[in-house]
Parts: structure tokens; C-alpha cells; sequence
């Protein structure tokens, strides 16, 4: 059972959970004195970090399969318009919601087919999906933010479903980490999940096994599409409005979240654990910066060093991990 | 020529007057072909004879243009590889049969896996049984939860092998299973061969090495130009004289000496005079 544990683990990189607990370490370290870890700062990163985060864990389930998905910056903000859409005219939140889930669904089923029937790399085919999305959402809104808060007010059932707190906790984290559990089990448990990994694996061998691997990446992108969905109704109420600029930067944000959570570029490693964990280590990573001084618009600069050394060390640690054989 | 009344209880696969062209290519040209229960049926020919053609038609990839399948004496249709799975036909491509970044026990049961009340993969009974299979085969791997990247390139035939076993297959076509391996891998393959024969289950070994060949094949059938050129039991052949037949592409004086005992080996004969004059026909347009 040990050596089985290690081996899942290893799957999604082992040094991904060493990686956060120094990454926490450090900036409780130097953040001028502690503040870090203050209370009040650790409820901001966990309210803060589920808007990318959603969206990450369904792109790394997806990268899992072999694929990307960059419309996801376009899809989040136009979701987001399509609710404000159905606010304004008289549907109930609720309702909105679970309609919202489908539609979002079908943004990805759209990604999904063109990259099955075309053959084509899917980040090419989803840079031009977020070019469309971007360019539709832009005109329809007028680039002009739209309140939700007559709709929605502080407070409301609604609000607290997607944005209160249970005692000291805030809902999105427990969205995410629920959401986080659930797409583990399908992943690591479940016959979808062993598909998704053989499909990124040798999409060839799945293939002759007798798997549906264009149907398996077509779930895949329905998934991070309805998870763009929800992301975006869960930050839209969190704001009080539709912003045309919601999820800009979420596409690369998120594979590098991935990435450094120990998924292959390639497909067929990656495991969920090592996911969420990096979606906080991206998170943590800005807003340690921040509280070290560096100027915001330079955060990204630290961002980007860092991740290229979490690669390093991630595919170091898990060389080492092949060497030994099993 | 009828071939239901040829087809008794020995006669698992049998493939007659297969034609198969890719665009103006003629890569099949009435090929015949046959494989009995528990019988190792070596493959032969030069690059281009056709035997990966031939092979894809028997396992579901490629649909024959003109000739009839047999299986179990039943005609059949074979449209998809999932066709040909149904009926026990299993197919080892060499290279792409496996998942590397997936445990044994995964791969043996991809797209057949086992699930408990709960809809989960039943894991205990994915390794208990792949462990199993494996021992079958006589191949001895530490757990099932290591990882086919792990392997050396003869014990990924023999999971390959196992999961084709496992899953009940009556036919094994294995495609170069010796290509690109060691010595000693060889030799572990061509035991899982053995293994395999032992069971009952029937084999087709598509090689160029006809020395692989020759240690577990009971027949071995070689084609040319897309044509039967030979179909002769093992013993009553050498490899000097069928490593001499394929080289030149034609029987000649080499032909082997013996009658042709089975009927499908004459039959093979009679072709081959048809499959010239097919030849010589295109050459004059």
C-alpha cells in the first residue's frame, strides 16, 4: 500500500506539496512582519484564488487528456455576459445558474469538435476561438461593466450560495475544493478518468484499446466549459457586476498553475492533488509578492522566473523517482 | 472455389481471394489465407509483399475490396476493429499497443475496465487478475502497479499479450514482435508465443527474421507482390530455402518439394499462377 500511495503521488509530480509548503514558509518569512499568514490575508487568497482556480482544475484534467484550452479567457467573460443577460431580463439567479452550466458546456463542446474533426493543434484552434468569444462579448457589452447588484444584492441566498462565508470560510473555497474532489474521483477512480490518462498517454494505443478518444476529449472540454461557467458567475457575484475584462490572463494563468502543480505538457501525467496545489502556489506567489513590496505590474516577471524553476525541479525530483525503477 | 464446406471444426480464421487496392495500388491480389485453432502461423514476405495489409483486413482496420472472411466457419463481416475484437481477434501492434504513463493493471484492462456497486474502477480485482494473466504468460513483474514506461520492450509484448489473453481472444496477430528488441528479449517473446499456444489460443506472427519464426511457428505462409508464395508446414522446410524464396520473390527451381498436404495450401499454389498473370497484365497497360 506505501509504495502504491508514492506511485499516485508521483503520478502529478512529487515535489509539488514541498514546493507549497516552502513557498508558504518563505513569504510568512520575509513578508514584513508575518503578514502572510495573517488571518485576514490568508481569507483573501482563499476568496481570490478560486475565480482562476475552477477554471484551472477543469484545464488540468484537460492537459491530463493531451489538449489545451486558451478560450477559456474569452469563454469566463462572455458566460458572464450571457447571465447578466438573463438577470436583466427577469430570470431568477437560480435559474440563471442552471442554465448557465449547459451553455458553458457548449462553448466547449464547440472547442471540442473543431479540434477532433479538424485534427489541427487545439492551441491554435482555441487561440481563435478566444479571438471570436473576445470580439463578441466586446461589441454585445459595449466594453461597459453592467451591475448585477439589483439583481443580486449583498447578502442575498444567491450570493451567499456562490460568494458567503461558513463561519470563518469562505463558500468559494469550499467550491473549489469540492469541485477539486469530485473531477479527482472521476480522474483517479473512475473509467472516464483512465481514458482521459490514455488518451494523453499514446492517444493511438487508447485508440486500438477499444477507447473514444475523440469522444474523451470532448467531455474534457465540455468540462472546462461549464467550469468557465460557474467560475465566472461565482466572480461576477463576487465583483457585484459583469466586467468585459473578466478572465483576461486566466489562459496562460492557468497552465502555468497547472504546469507547476507537476502536469506534462505532453499529456498522461498529472494528478488532481498536484493541480489544486499549484493553483495555489500561482495564487500565493502574487500575493506574497505583493506583500514583499514588488510593484504590481512587475509581479509577473517573479511569477515567470518561478515557474520555469518549479519545472525544473518538478521533472529533477520525478527523473529521480523513474531512475529507481519500481 | 467453396470454402464453407472446407470450413471443419480445426479452421478458426480463413480468408479467401482477398483483394485490396489503395488508390491504383493493387497491395492485395486474391490473397488466401488461414489460420487453425491453436495453429502458430508464421508471416512472411518482403517489405511491401503486403502481410501488414493483410493483416489490418483480418483485424477490422482496413475493409478487404473484393474476397470473403471466415471465422469459425461463419462468414463475417469485418468493418471496424471493434468487429474483429468482438469475435476474439486480437491484434499487438508493435509500439503502440500500450499507455507508458499508465500502471499494468490499467493498461490490461483499457476500455474493459471492471467497476464496483459505486461506478469506481474495482482496482482489487484490476490487479489480483492482472497479476494472473501475467503469471499465465509466465512472466514474472513485480506489481501491477508499475509502469509500462518501466518495462523493458519484450516485457511490454508479453503485458500486451496477457491483456489479449485475458480478454479471451482466440486469435493473436502479432505484429514484428521482435523488431527493435534485444537477444534476450527475443527469446522472452517467443516464449510468451509458447505460452499462448499452450492455452489454445491461435497465433499469427507477422517478422522478417525468419530464425523467430521458425522456433514457434507450426506453418508458415509467405507472400509476394501482394500474392501467396508459399504456404508450407515448418518442418518440412528450411530457412535457407524459404530465406532464398523470399529473396527472389518467386518459387523457381526452390520450390519445396513436398505435395502440399492441405487444401488451402493447394489452393495457395493454384493462386500464385493467377497472381502472375495479374501482374503481367498490368505491366503491358
Amino acid at each position: 500500500m506505501q509504495r502504491r500511495t508514492i506511485q499516485n503521488l508521483s503520478l502529478g509530480g512529487f515535489s509539488t506539496p514541498l514546493v507549497f509548503i516552502i513557498t508558504i514558509l518563505i513569504f510568512w518569512a520575509f513578508s514584513p512582519g508575518h503578514r502572510f499568514l495573517d488571518p485576514r490575508n490568508v481569507a483573501a487568497i482563499a476568496k481570490l484564488t478560486p475565480d482562476l482556480g475552477v477554471v484551472a482544475l477543469g484545464i488540468g484534467v484537460l492537459m491530463i487528456c493531451g489538449e489545451f484550452d486558451l478560450s477559456i479567457a474569452s469563454v469566463l467573460p462572455t458566460c458572464s455576459f450571457i447571465f447578466t443577460q438573463l438577470l436583466m431580463a427577469g430570470v431568477s439567479p437560480f435559474v440563471a445558474f442552471v442554465l448557465l452550466l449547459p451553455i458553458g458546456a457548449v462553448f466547449g463542446l464547440i472547442n471540442g469538435l473543431l479540434v477532433v474533426r479538424t485534427g489541427l493543434p487545439s492551441f491554435i484552434i482555441t487561440l481563435s476561438t478566444m479571438l471570436f468569444w473576445r470580439g463578441i462579448v466586446y461589441v454585445a457589452s459595449g466594453l461597459m461593466p453592467i451591475s448585477i447588484l439589483p439583481y443580486i444584492p449583498t447578502g442575498s441566498p444567491f450570493a451567499q450560495m456562490l460568494t458567503g462565508q461558513i463561519g470563518p470560510v469562505p463558500v468559494q473555497l469550499l467550491w473549489f475544493l469540492g469541485i477539486a474532489l469530485v473531477l479527482g474521483v472521476v480522474l483517479h477512480f473512475g473509467r472516464l478518468g483512465n481514458w482521459i490518462y490514455a488518451t494523453g498517454s499514446n492517444q493511438d494505443a487508447a485508440r486500438a484499446m477499444g477507447v473514444d478518444v475523440r469522444l474523451v476529449k470532448i467531455v474534457c472540454y465540455m468540462i472546462v466549459g461549464s467550469l468557465c461557467a460557474f467560475a465566472a458567475m461565482m466572480q461576477a457575484t463576487r465583483l457585484g457586476s459583469f466586467a468585459a475584462t473578466q478572465g483576461i490572463g486566466f489562459e496562460l494563468k492557468a497552465i502555468a498553475a497547472v504546469v507547476v502543480g507537476g502536469t506534462s505538457l505532453r499529456g498522461g501525467v498529472g494528478s488532481m492533488v498536484g493541480i489544486a496545489l499549484g493553483v495555489f502556489i500561482i495564487q500565493i506567489l502574487e500575493n506574497g509578492l505583493i506583500l514583499l513590496r514588488v510593484p504590481v505590474f512587475g509581479v509577473n516577471t517573479f511569477i515567470g522566473l518561478a515557474v520555469i524553476l518549479f519545472v525544473i525541479i518538478n521533472n529533477l525530483t520525478n527523473r529521480q523517482l523513474a531512475g529507481q525503477g519500481f | 472455389m467453396s470454402a464453407t464446406s472446407s470450413a471443419n471444426g480445426q479452421e478458426l480464421l480463413k480468408m479467401v481471394g482477398i483483394h485490396k487496392y489503395f488508390g491504383r495500388v493493387h497491395a492485395l491480389r486474391g490473397v488466401n489465407f488461414s489460420v487453425n485453432r491453436g495453429e502458430v502461423v508464421g508471416l512472411c514476405g518482403d517489405n511491401g509483399a503486403g502481410k501488414s495489409t493483410l493483416i489490418k483486413v483480418a483485424s477490422g482496420y482496413h475493409m478487404a475490396d473484393a474476397g470473403q472472411i471466415f471465422f469459425e466457419g461463419r462468414e463475417v463481416k469485418l468493418r471496424s476493429p471493434k468487429d474483429a475484437r468482438a469475435l476474439g481477434i486480437e491484434t499487438v501492434y508493435q509500439e503502440q499497443a500500450l499507455c507508458p504513463h499508465l500502471s499494468i493493471a490499467r493498461n490490461i484492462f483499457m476500455g474493459r475496465e471492471p467497476t464496483t456497486v459505486l461506478g469506481l474502477l474495482d482496482q482489487s480485482r484490476m490487479n489480483e487478475e492482472s497479476m494472473e494473466a501475467l503469471a499465465s504468460m509466465g512472466l514474472k513483474l513485480r506489481s501491477p502497479h508499475a509502469l509500462v514506461s518501466a518495462l523493458s520492450g519484450g516485457q511490454r509484448q508479453g503485458v500486451a499479450i496477457a491483456r489479449a489473453i485475458h480478454f479471451r481472444a482466440k486469435l493473436v496477430i502479432l505484429d514484428e514482435p521482435t523488431i527493435a528488441l534485444s537477444v534476450k528479449e527475443v527469446r522472452e517473446v517467443l516464449d510468451f508465443v509458447r505460452h499462448l499456444k499452450d492455452q489454445g489460443v491461435a497465433a499469427v506472427f507477422i517478422t522478417h527474421t525468419l530464425h523467430h519464426v521458425f522456433s514457434v511457428a507450426d506453418r508458415i505462409v509467405v507472400l509476394a507482390h501482394g500474392c501467396n508464395l508459399v504456404d508450407i508446414r515448418t518442418k518440412d522446410t528450411t530457412v535457407d530455402e524459404l530465406s532464398d524464396i523470399i529473396a527472389r520473390g518467386t518459387l523457381g527451381d526452390a520450390a519445396p518439394t513436398h505435395k502440399p498436404e492441405s487444401e488451402a495450401a493447394a489452393a495457395a499454389l493454384a493462386q500464385q499462377a493467377t497472381c502472375e498473370e495479374d501482374t503481367e497484365a498490368e505491366q503491358e497497360i
